[in-house]
């Protein structure tokens, strides 16, 4: 269910937007409803915001999946987003990805055991100077080397 | 638009400013390669397998998205043209499958074309190809997605024709995939058009799913006759058996698209209760028998209980080709009886034919408003609906006067819920306003009438329409007072200068009212005809459980001991077998040739695809032959264009509306109103499995708002003379909307 406060929020963007053009907020209302949601959708919410934007939910559900900045399975608290795009993949980023995937135990795209971290890859997130490259959070970690990723894990909590 | 010049492949040709490259190129019959590109689809240009040359620009173009300019030179076909549409093609297979040998589509499948002739025999790339689970959309598509090119039709066709948006691309780059949202099945009466659409085997037809290879197929040019607009279409058969119908392109009846009911229909053709050998009843038990026999039987049977020729009554369903109908009223007029008639679903009967419609197909999707009275147009007449789909998406305006509010495929602007038995006084309230608002005079019957808001929006937005229609449906029907009500229609429409489109009358009805297939002088109609006096009957067609709007007493007087009937019938229904003394079996649609006049009055003939199964016959023959047997002169024809030369001379009794007389009712007793869904229209639909499996087909509810499931002690779920209940405030008040597949039970 979305909230009161969170169809506020939705009702903010919306009014940016000229009349009759809900949907332009669609983006918005997602990332709202994620945000509320814990940080990952799934097709009742879709359903809702379809609904709430008066769109068709096939449209939402193209929006929702076409972006990587929307999870469609639970995550953990901290999820590190690893671009595997090519600036980043020829400085090493596959590499990285696989020791992050054996220290945490997981795969990307699940969440490790204690709940707190989940792996995602993602497209370039024009950092591409810096890669290879992740953000957690609204935070981007560039140059990433094993120690590096050791001591930003340690952080998290 | 101005005229341009350009060239193309070297030749010089003439076009309007703004045509599309490839519009132009399939004019002059230049073949440019395209997946995407769809004439009546808005052009995505996602597929880029149409680049073209442009002298003077660097990069090919592609010719389904560049608009010509004065002068520009085109290649499709030199180097530059040819390598990126290969480099393309070498891209559009990477993730393509090779399984064209266990491909429904291998054959007719525009990849498996445009490969042959520019895709190369290695590929670079030797990575794996991608796999794409199938979600299943229904009883009518088969999915196999992995096949999929992301051409977008079907996603186009849906949200731009269908008007559906259920198909969406999700997911991004290699991973995109076409897929509903819900797996409920697509929800459209025209989504087998995907299918014909799809260029390659991601969706293909279910029922038709490794029956044939389209080059073993015989195609035959068809009409379909389940509907007023008589789609043209193709019947492929393999081996004497329809396998599949196809859309034929005719703009002004079907365009490219035919429905869902048309496209699937067919497999009701071999249903296991066909009508295969004639049969006769004797002392309550039924024999097969021969055909000679049989007709004998028929005859004698028809001689001794109708011993005053006005003792014969003939019945037909509105789906009897021309010369069917022609026969059947000639063989009854020859014996001597005026009791013919073929309007079995509607309550009054007027003694001409139907109101005439003012409009044509093709003019419909011009129009500025609709007013629809009594009609799901969606599922009822799919192609005229599409055209008013058209006109709405050109601005026109839309309001209803129906009994429940439907899920039109268009937006509606005013819909004045009326339950069956208000309809009349509505009607009267909507004229009244009309006079007022444009200062007529009223004429005695309303000027009592204060007309009611919503009639006056109803009234403003027909006054104000320069080119509007008033459609009127089949639920008129079994109205009570429908000729009063169409009286009415007819003089709104004149107070306000609107054409008329009549679609109460469905199937092949023109060709029956052409005919004078209805009683005149002193005939009994389909009503009437069932009173004491009336001993034998002739069927053509007829299910006596689902085609009357009387069953019970249809049925109860066929089954009389002294009432004799002999039944054409491609089927041994079960009301035939309990009430009828003869079947003979008939041949199908498809099954013999035949004519169907069609909404603007067009005359259509067809052939037989295939023969008819076991020892069934052509109806028009079997007619002709108990003719003979009766001694009845005149009906002995060669062939069935003979036929319908002599029944096209005929000419049709117009209609005469003023002889309405109104019956007068309780309107605020709850009224019940049994409505068929659209694959319940007919005796071969009812019996084709995918469509009676598709969401439209497995529609079956009850219909009631609150306050009157209150009223009459009604709660969701339960069941309305066997139909479930769903509680909604869609329904007028007063009014139980029956919307299902089963036979007529009120
Ligand atoms: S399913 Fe067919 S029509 Fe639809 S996008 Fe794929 S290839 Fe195109
Ligand atoms: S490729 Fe990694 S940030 Fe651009
Ligand atoms: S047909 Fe032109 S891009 Fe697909």
């Amino acid at each position: 269910m979305i909230s009161n406060e969170a169809k506020k929020e939705i009702d903010f963007w919306v009014s940016k937007y000229p009349e009759g053009r809900k949907s332009s907020a669609v983006m918005q209302a997602l990332t709202i409803v994620q945000k509320e949601n814990g940080g990952s959708l799934n097709p009742d919410l879709i359903n809702e915001v379809a609904d709430y934007l008066e769109m068709p939910v096939i449209s939402v559900q193209e929006v929702a999946t076409f972006y990587e900045n929307y999870n469609h399975k639970p995550v953990g608290k901290h999820v590190v987003r690893f671009c595997h795009n090519i600036s980043c993949m020829l400085n090493g980023s596959d590499e990285l990805i696989s020791y992050l995937e054996d220290k945490l135990e997981v795969k990307t795209g699940q969440v490790s055991k204690d709940g707190l971290v989940s792996v995602k890859k993602v497209e370039c997130l024009g950092a591409c100077v810096g890669g290879p490259m992740c953000q957690i959070g609204d935070q981007y970690y560039e140059h990433l080397t094993k120690e590096k990723l050791d001591n930003i894990l340690e952080d998290l909590t | 638009m101005s005229e341009i010049e350009i060239e193309i492949d070297g030749h010089l040709v003439k076009a309007s400013q703004g045509d599309s490259i490839i519009s132009i190129a399939d004019r002059e019959g230049i073949d440019v390669p395209r997946f995407c590109y769809h004439k009546k689809l808005s052009v995505a240009a996602n597929c880029r397998m149409c680049l073209v040359d442009i002298e003077g620009v660097p990069k090919a173009q592609p010719a389904c998205s560049t608009p010509a300019a004065n002068g520009m030179k085109i290649n499709t076909k030199n180097d530059k043209a040819k390598f990126a549409q290969k480099a393309v093609m070498e891209f559009l297979l990477i993730n393509h499958p090779l399984d064209c040998p266990i491909c429904d589509q291998g054959g007719e499948c525009e990849l498996q074309d445009v490969a042959m002739e520019y895709g190369s025999d290695v590929s670079k790339f030797n990575l794996g190809k991608r796999i794409v689970p199938d979600k299943g959309i229904g009883a009518l598509i088969q999915t196999d997605m992995t096949r999929c090119i992301h051409c977008t039709r079907c996603v186009r066709f849906g949200a731009e024709v269908a008007g559906i948006v259920e198909m969406g691309g999700t997911g991004r780059g290699e991973g995109v995939k076409i897929e509903p949202f819900l797996t409920e099945g697509i929800q459209s009466e025209l989504s087998g058009n995907m299918i014909d659409v799809c260029p390659v085997g991601a969706l293909t037809s279910k029922p038709f799913r490794y029956e044939a290879r389209t080059w073993q197929m015989n195609a035959v040019q068809s009409v379909a006759r389940h509907d007023l607009v008589g789609s043209n279409i193709y019947t492929q058969s393999y081996r004497g058996k329809v396998k599949r119908v196809v859309a034929r392109d005719n703009d002004s009846i079907n365009e490219t698209w035919i429905s869902d009911r048309d496209r699937f229909s067919y497999e009701g053709l071999n249903h296991e209760s066909r009508a295969l050998k004639p049969k006769i009843k004797v002392d309550g038990e039924w024999q097969e028998t021969d055909w000679q026999q049989a007709l004998q039987f028929a005859v004698d049977g028809i001689k001794n209980n109708a011993i005053n020729p006005d003792q014969l009554g003939v019945l037909a369903s509105k789906h009897a080709s021309l010369e069917e109908f022609y026969l059947m009223q000639k063989l009854a007029r020859k014996f001597g009886s005026e009791n013919i008639d073929f309007r079995l679903d509607q309550t009054q009967l007027s003694t001409g034919s139907s109101l005439e419609s003012s409009i044509n197909l093709s003019e419909i999707e011009s129009v500025d408003h609709a007013l629809i009275i009594g009609s799901y147009t969606r599922l009822e007449q799919p192609m005229i609906n599409h055209r008013i789909r058209k006109a709405t998406l050109d601005g026109a305006s839309v309001n209803t006067m129906n009994s429940k509010n439907f899920d039109f495929n268009f937006k509606t602007k005013c819909d004045a819920l009326t339950a069956p038995q208000k309809l009349l006084s509505a009607l009267q309230s909507v004229l009244k306003a009309v006079h007022l608002k444009t200062n007529q005079d009223t004429p005695n019957d309303v000027s009592d009438v204060t007309p009611s808001e919503i009639h006056n929006i109803i009234a403003d937005d027909l006054i104000a329409s320069a080119n509007g229609v008033i459609v009127l449906g089949e639920h008129l029907n079994s109205n009570p007072n429908s000729l009063a009500i169409i009286n009415l229609i007819e003089k709104i429409a004149s107070a306000t200068n609107l054409k008329i489109a009549n679609i109460t009358i469905s199937g092949n009805s023109h060709s029956a009212e052409k005919v004078n297939f209805i009683p005149s002088g002193n005939g009994l109609n389909a009503i009437s005809m069932f009173n004491d006096n009336t001993k034998a009957f002739l069927l053509m067609d007829v299910d006596s459980e689902y085609d009357f709007i009387d069953s019970k007493s249809a049925q109860g007087h066929f089954s009389k001991e002294d009432v004799f009937v002999v039944a054409l019938s491609s089927f041994e229904n079960q009301s035939t077998l309990r009430s009828a003394d003869v079947i003979l079996p008939m041949a199908s649609f498809y099954e013999s040739s035949g004519t169907h006049i069609n909404f603007d009055g067009l005359v259509q003939s067809y052939s037989a695809s295939v023969k008819s199964p076991g020892e069934s016959k052509p109806g028009w023959k079997i007619i002709k032959v108990m003719a003979d047997l009766l001694d009845l002169q005149g009906l002995d024809y060669v062939d069935s264009t003979q036929v319908k030369e002599e029944a096209l001379q005929s000419s049709k009794v117009k209609s005469s509306v003023d002889e309405a007389n109104i019956q007068s009712i309780d309107d605020s007793q709850v009224t019940t109103h049994w409505q068929y869904a659209p694959y319940a229209s007919d005796s071969v639909t009812r019996r084709a499995k995918a469509l009676q499996e598709s969401n439209v087909g497995m529609i079956n509810r009850a219909y009631v708002s609150k306050m009157t499931a209150h009223k009459i002690g009604l709660s969701d779920d339960d069941l309305y003379l066997g139909v479930p209940v769903s509680i909604e405030e869609s329904v007028a008040v007063d009014c139980v909307f029956i919307h299902t597949n089963q036979a007529r039970r009120a």
